[in-house]
């Protein structure tokens, strides 16, 4: 039993989760909504056999049986209307844009609560990078404060989320917050245009009381390996200590038929959403089963 | 023609002391520099709006109070604060308003303009004068800053403008930027400088030439590494070409020296580690972060400046730099 799809948007975000769809044995994608007739993203979908259209969230709503999962990959605003109108269907609707509508998703942290939601975040790139190792230390340790420096390539960072830059930092701040407990969070964003290419990078700086480095790294080596189980390309490049503040390294390594190697910001946001599908592919499976 | 001067004293000038200016040190300046005839008073973390932070420095007060304390100083200059998107957010701009703010200067990295049209777009709805300023300018063409000032004028930006964040343009470079901004665009123009290979002065007086008429500077040239613009030669420069500032010479004085006594820990000079950091096109604000933590590995400073301009760093990479220091002291050893 494979699940049937359909993703909104077709940028380079929806073209890497149609690719990364096709390698899924649980996921089956029937349906990629554009806006641009003529995009490129619609033209490469039409050639491998699935059907595209342009008529946004009607496309999905028109289907004669409701999607089982949808994948939003347009932005926040848009989002907000999308949640709306699937709410009454039988769908889960995948969050890309950076909203936080729904129930906020690390695949690693959360599991498959996804199960009984219509609706699921998945925050945004410098919170999937970031959450699982400091979920991790703040379960181990009192942390005073958070604060998270993501920089991403230029190439990587489409319209919707530079009009919604905001919301980029304010839904990583409350998912951080969320996720650990600790009030005093920051999130940042850099943009480099840097030629070539900056692999995307993500800085956390941490004030943790009666941290010793080994505990941490080894607490931050747990949580990095499982996000690798999922998301090959993130890695651990370094663990710093002076005093009680603690600095942890991390990049991303796109591993994708689609993306270039620096676009491991949408590589590890796009492996967590279909982990998230996968997991819910599984639970209807056994449910099914059971009946 | 009329340039406005921009202080900065009090926002890049938060560089050289790591963002540490207290409440009496900022009334003193305010009121002091009020009195001059002064247009636009800047204030804030050196970084702007929400910058506060492990990455580039904690501030000792926070953006509130520096704006109220500042506000309460201000009977005829104009209050203006600094914010870039993915550091601030419109949250903090609501912060600003409530503060009396009168001008926002909003910044991107100088290839990056289109993060700005958020916030450009909030103020001009909510009646607040915008700005929009390029940073680190050097690493453009004059032609795509053109482009990316039309952007920002398309958002609603009043202004727009470039900085020389790494001190690394010489005045040629510096008129040919405003020329083609100029062509492109029919707001007032901006131009910030650092004095990092003693070009600030020279280079702003290239830039009002080309056709800037709103001109950034800090008392006695205040700010990270080897400062910025000196205000008071800069100011009595521009009157001798024939441009008028309207401000008071006497006054401006006494306030750069009021700064001098007040604020300023070391004046800065064009030392070997600024000179090879505008060379190298480095955010000028790096320095701290460089030296510390060179010092810590043994590695020459000079050479970190260097491998960071390689690697194109921006302003807000500051965490680039350990990651530098690491990398060549394990190719030394």
């Amino acid at each position: 039993m494979t699940l049937s799809v359909a993703i909104i948007g077709s940028g380079v975000i929806g073209m890497d989760l149609l690719n990364k769809i096709s390698r899924s044995p649980l996921l089956n994608c029937s349906l990629l909504v554009g806006r641009n007739k003529e995009s490129i993203g619609l033209k490469v979908a039409a050639n491998l056999g699935i059907k595209t259209d342009i008529d946004g969230i009607d496309a999905i709503l028109a289907s004669p049986k409701p999607f089982d999962v949808v994948f939003d990959a347009t932005n926040a605003p848009s989002h907000a209307k999308h949640c709306e109108l699937l709410r009454p269907l039988d769908t889960l609707l995948i969050d890309l844009t950076p909203s936080h509508l729904g129930k906020m998703i690390v695949p690693t942290v959360t599991g498959s609560d996804v199960i009984n939601e219509r609706n699921v975040s998945l925050i945004s790139c410098g919170g999937q990078a970031s959450i699982p190792i400091l979920h991790a230390l703040s379960r181990n340790f009192q942390i005073n404060d958070i604060e998270v420096v993501s920089t991403v390539a230029s190439k990587s960072v489409g319209r919707a989320t530079r009009i919604n830059i905001d919301e980029y930092v304010e839904t990583t701040q409350l998912a951080l917050r969320y996720f650990t407990g600790v009030e005093n969070i920051k999130a940042i964003l850099n943009i480099s245009p840097a030629d070539p290419a900056i692999i995307f990078r993500v800085t956390i700086f941490a004030s943790i009381v009666g941290a010793n480095i080994e505990q941490v790294t080894s607490i931050t080596n747990q949580a990095v390996e499982s996000v690798r189980s999922f998301s090959s390309g993130y890695s651990l490049k370094g663990v710093k200590m002076s005093e009680e503040r603690v600095s942890i390294f991390l990049d991303v390594v796109a591993n994708s038929d689609v993306l270039p190697p620096y676009a491991g910001n949408l590589d590890i946001i796009n492996s967590a959403a279909i982990l998230v599908a996968e997991q819910y592919a599984n639970y209807k499976k056994k449910k099914s089963e059971y009946k | 023609m009329t340039i406005i001067i921009n202080d900065s004293t009090m926002r890049d000038g938060q560089h050289a002391v790591k963002h540490q200016l207290t409440v009496s040190q900022l009334r003193n300046y305010a009121t002091a520099v009020d009195k001059t005839g002064l247009s636009i008073i800047e204030v804030g973390h050196g970084n702007g709006l929400g910058a506060s932070s492990y990455q580039v420095g904690r501030a000792a007060l926070s953006d509130e109070i520096m704006m109220q304390t500042v506000r309460d100083c201000l009977q005829n200059s104009k209050m203006s604060i600094f914010m870039l998107p993915g550091w601030g957010t419109i949250s903090d701009l609501k912060k600003a308003l409530s503060c009396g703010v009168d001008i926002v200067r909003i910044g991107t990295h100088c290839t990056e303009a289109s993060v700005a049209e958020q916030h450009l777009g909030w103020l001009r709805e909510n009646n607040v004068e915008a700005h929009a300023v390029l940073m680190m300018s050097h690493m453009a063409l004059p032609n795509q800053l053109a482009k990316q000032t039309e952007l920002l004028v398309s958002y609603g930006a009043q202004a727009v403008g470039i900085l020389d964040s790494a001190g690394n343009l010489l005045p040629h470079e510096v008129a040919t930027r405003i020329a083609a901004i100029r062509s492109r665009v029919n707001v007032p123009l901006i131009f910030h400088a650092h004095n990092n290979l003693g070009m600030a002065v020279a280079n702003s007086i290239a830039a009002v030439q080309a056709g800037a008429t709103v001109i950034d500077g800090c008392a006695r040239g205040f700010g990270a590494g080897a400062g910025n613009t000196q205000l008071e030669v800069l100011i009595p420069v521009l009157e001798r070409l024939g441009f008028k500032t309207g401000i008071n010479l006497y006054n401006l004085l006494d306030a750069a020296d009021i700064a001098e006594r007040e604020l300023i820990d070391t004046i800065p000079t064009i030392d070997s580690v600024s000179i090879v950091s505008g060379l190298a096109g480095v955010f000028s604000g790096f320095k701290t972060q460089v030296l510390k933590h060179s010092i810590n590995e043994g590695i020459d400073p000079r050479d970190v400046f260097f491998e960071l301009g390689r690697r194109q760093a921006i302003a807000g990479q500051e965490d680039l730099i350990i990651e530098v220091v690491t990398e060549l002291k394990k190719s030394l050893s």
